[in-house]
């Protein structure tokens, strides 16, 4: 019996010491993951639709190219679908019309990765080098309370979305 | 009156295994104070009483393990004002680097020589591993119970480790480069397949790149990858002597002894003087291996050979750091990727793998982050890990410089390194904007860098 108990309680300290070590190690990982995100918000107020210009204004801060073509807009993400450096517009020497998504559209643009060399035709077609994907199209809409542009960064989209603006 | 005999006053002592000599000597007159300047001496865990000479001949192993030592020593050292001066926040990190460099007095050199070591560094443990490879020295020679295998595996660990020291490294000055170094990097920690989002939130600490994974890359930095690599190296040596020595040792067993070995001496008998405790360690039958003619004391005759490489590495990066400065770019900017954005030297290979690795099957595609980031160094590291087992080549090939029964197997690897050779120098000078191919003569195009 006594055997049976200090076997017992052998067990049980080296099993709760075991137990901490593990405790500790798990604990210290875990903290490490976030609770809380202090990440910038993925829906941004862009300006008046109207102050856009037309053709393509670039976005840094949001990583996006804002497209208008009269009171029709659309966004594309600037982040490379490869490993996320920010492509580079380069204007083409003359607008190329292409049917996208149904609609005709007037791409004046093509963009250019300077980390890898991925190619994007000016509607985010992937052309070249090593970008697996197109690059996003993301939700535009018309905030209700002012009527700025909004844009919607974790909403992907259709490469059929328009935003028509009264 | 009884006289007491005077007693005389009796010498305390010494416990078993305590010299009573605290310092010990660097130039023994004998082959006993040699051995004393051993036994009574730290350096008893890491270098044995007498060492083979053919262990210590520069064209063996061109000593390139005792450079890297000396290099992660350098780089502790220089690390250390460093440390001091730098300040691991997103809004000052910059500036601080920027006051090192140009403030600070001494600033812009002790930088140099903890930049300059760490590149250096990698190339002598690179080295070192290309080295070992090829002498076959991650092979078990005659020796019973060698597992030079595993100070292999070890090895390729603290190769990996330095390769992370000095990624973590160039991201604390918060410029262009370390800003898209991190987004690429981390990138290619999300393509890994299930865990990769969270792999790369872990790292991040958030979502974006922010102040927590400036704080995070900085304490892998300064803390716990040193910590890593000290222990590994500590544990590296160590296994050396378990192992009976370097892979030479075992070589130089099968010379033919330079003198007429006596006959009592060809019986079975351990690597004890070589450093291993009498019964523990590997058994051979000692031929022409500890004998006078083919061994010297480890003190001075080692430890001036080690004094002098060390010494040698500093005085040569001290001088390199005063003559090569170290740049600086603009700073971190999340708004403008650099054009083109390049990795430093040892990395260029991997962005070219990225680069040319996407895989398209019909609509089906393959990112080359996932194939060049981390499936090809995946399967070259564990190649390179397993390799001592695959490895069927005789015992007799270990510690010697291209051996034929190892000759396709070096070129093999030879080829490997050269691929991966090119590919860096491809990287380093015919890669231009938009990461286009130019010749290394030919001018790059102007490439606004605003919009």
């Amino acid at each position: 019996m006594t055997s049976d108990r200090r076997e017992f309680l052998k067990k049980l300290g080296i099993g709760v010491g075991l137990a901490s070590v593990a405790g500790q190690g798990l604990a210290s990982l875990r903290s490490l993951v976030p609770n809380v995100s202090y990440d910038a918000p993925t829906v941004v107020k862009l300006g008046i639709p109207a102050e856009f210009p037309e053709g393509m204004k670039f976005l840094p801060e949001q990583r996006l190219f804002v497209f208008r073509e009269g009171n029709v807009f659309h966004a594309i993400s600037a982040v490379c679908t490869h490993l996320g450096c920010t492509v580079r517009a380069e204007a083409l020497s003359s607008p190329v019309v292409k049917k996208v998504g149904g609609t005709e559209l007037r791409l004046t643009h093509r963009f250019l990765c300077p980390c890898h060399g991925s190619q994007y035709t000016g509607d985010g077609q992937n052309v070249a080098g090593p970008a697996p994907r197109p690059l996003e199209w993301w939700a535009l809409s018309i905030a209700p309370d002012d009527g700025q542009l909004v844009v919607d960064l974790a909403k992907p989209v259709e490469r059929s979305f328009r935003l028509t603006t009264a | 009156m009884a006289v007491l005999p005077t007693v005389p006053p009796e010498a305390p002592r010494t416990a078993p295994g305590v010299h009573l000599r605290r310092l010990w000597s660097v130039r023994p007159a004998s082959d006993r104070e040699a051995g004393d300047a051993i036994v009574a001496n730290f350096i008893l865990h890491w270098f044995p009483a007498r060492s083979l000479k053919e262990s210590m001949e520069w064209r063996y192993s061109l000593w390139l393990g005792t450079i890297s030592t000396a290099l992660l020593a350098l780089l502790v050292a220089s690390g250390i004002p460093l440390l001091f001066l730098h300040i691991p926040s997103v809004e000052r990190a910059y500036g601080s680097v920027k006051d090192i460099e140009n403030v600070v007095t001494f600033g812009s050199w002790m930088r140099a020589v903890h930049r300059l070591g760490a590149h250096l560094m990698v190339a002598t443990v690179f080295l070192h591993l290309v080295r070992v490879f090829l002498t076959g020295a991650y092979k078990n020679g005659v020796g019973r119970g060698q597992n030079r295998e595993w100070n292999w595996v070890i090895g390729v660990v603290m190769f990996l480790v330095t390769l992370f020291l000095s990624f973590t490294g160039y991201l604390l000055p918060w410029d262009q480069l370390a800003y898209w170094a991190v987004t690429v990097g981390t990138n290619i920690a999300s393509a890994v397949p299930l865990v990769g989002a969270q792999m790369r939130e872990l790292l991040l600490g958030g979502r974006a790149i922010d102040q927590p994974t400036l704080t995070r890359f900085h304490v892998l930095h300064v803390i716990v990858l040193p910590g890593v690599l000290g222990v590994l190296f500590a544990y590296h040596m160590w296994r050396i002597r378990k192992d009976g020595g370097l892979a030479r040792a075992d070589h130089a067993t099968r010379l033919p002894a330079p003198a007429e070995v006596p006959a009592e001496r060809t019986r079975t008998k351990t690597y004890s003087l070589l450093g291993v405790a009498r019964g523990q360690g590997p058994l051979i039958r000692a031929s022409s291996v500890e004998r006078p003619e083919t061994t010297v004391s480890s003190v001075p005759e080692l430890t001036r050979r080690v004094a002098l490489v060390m010494l040698g590495t500093v005085a040569v990066i001290s001088i390199l750091a005063v003559f090569v400065p170290s740049p600086l770019e603009e700073p971190a900017n999340p708004l403008v990727t650099p054009n083109p954005a390049k990795a430093p030297w040892y990395f260029l290979w991997l962005q070219e793998i990225v680069t040319d690795t996407t895989i398209r099957i019909g609509s089906f595609t393959v990112n080359g982050a996932l194939v060049g980031g981390v499936i090809l160094p995946g399967l070259l590291v564990a190649l390179l890990v397993v390799w001592p087992w695959l490895d069927r080549s005789p015992a007799a090939a270990a510690g010697r410089w291209f051996p034929r029964s190892r000759r396709t197997q070096n070129a093999v690897f030879l080829v490997i390194v050269a691929i991966v050779l090119l590919l860096t120098i491809v990287g380093t000078f015919s890669r231009g904007p938009y990461w286009h191919l130019y010749w290394p003569w030919q001018a790059w195009p102007e490439m606004p860098t605003r919009f």
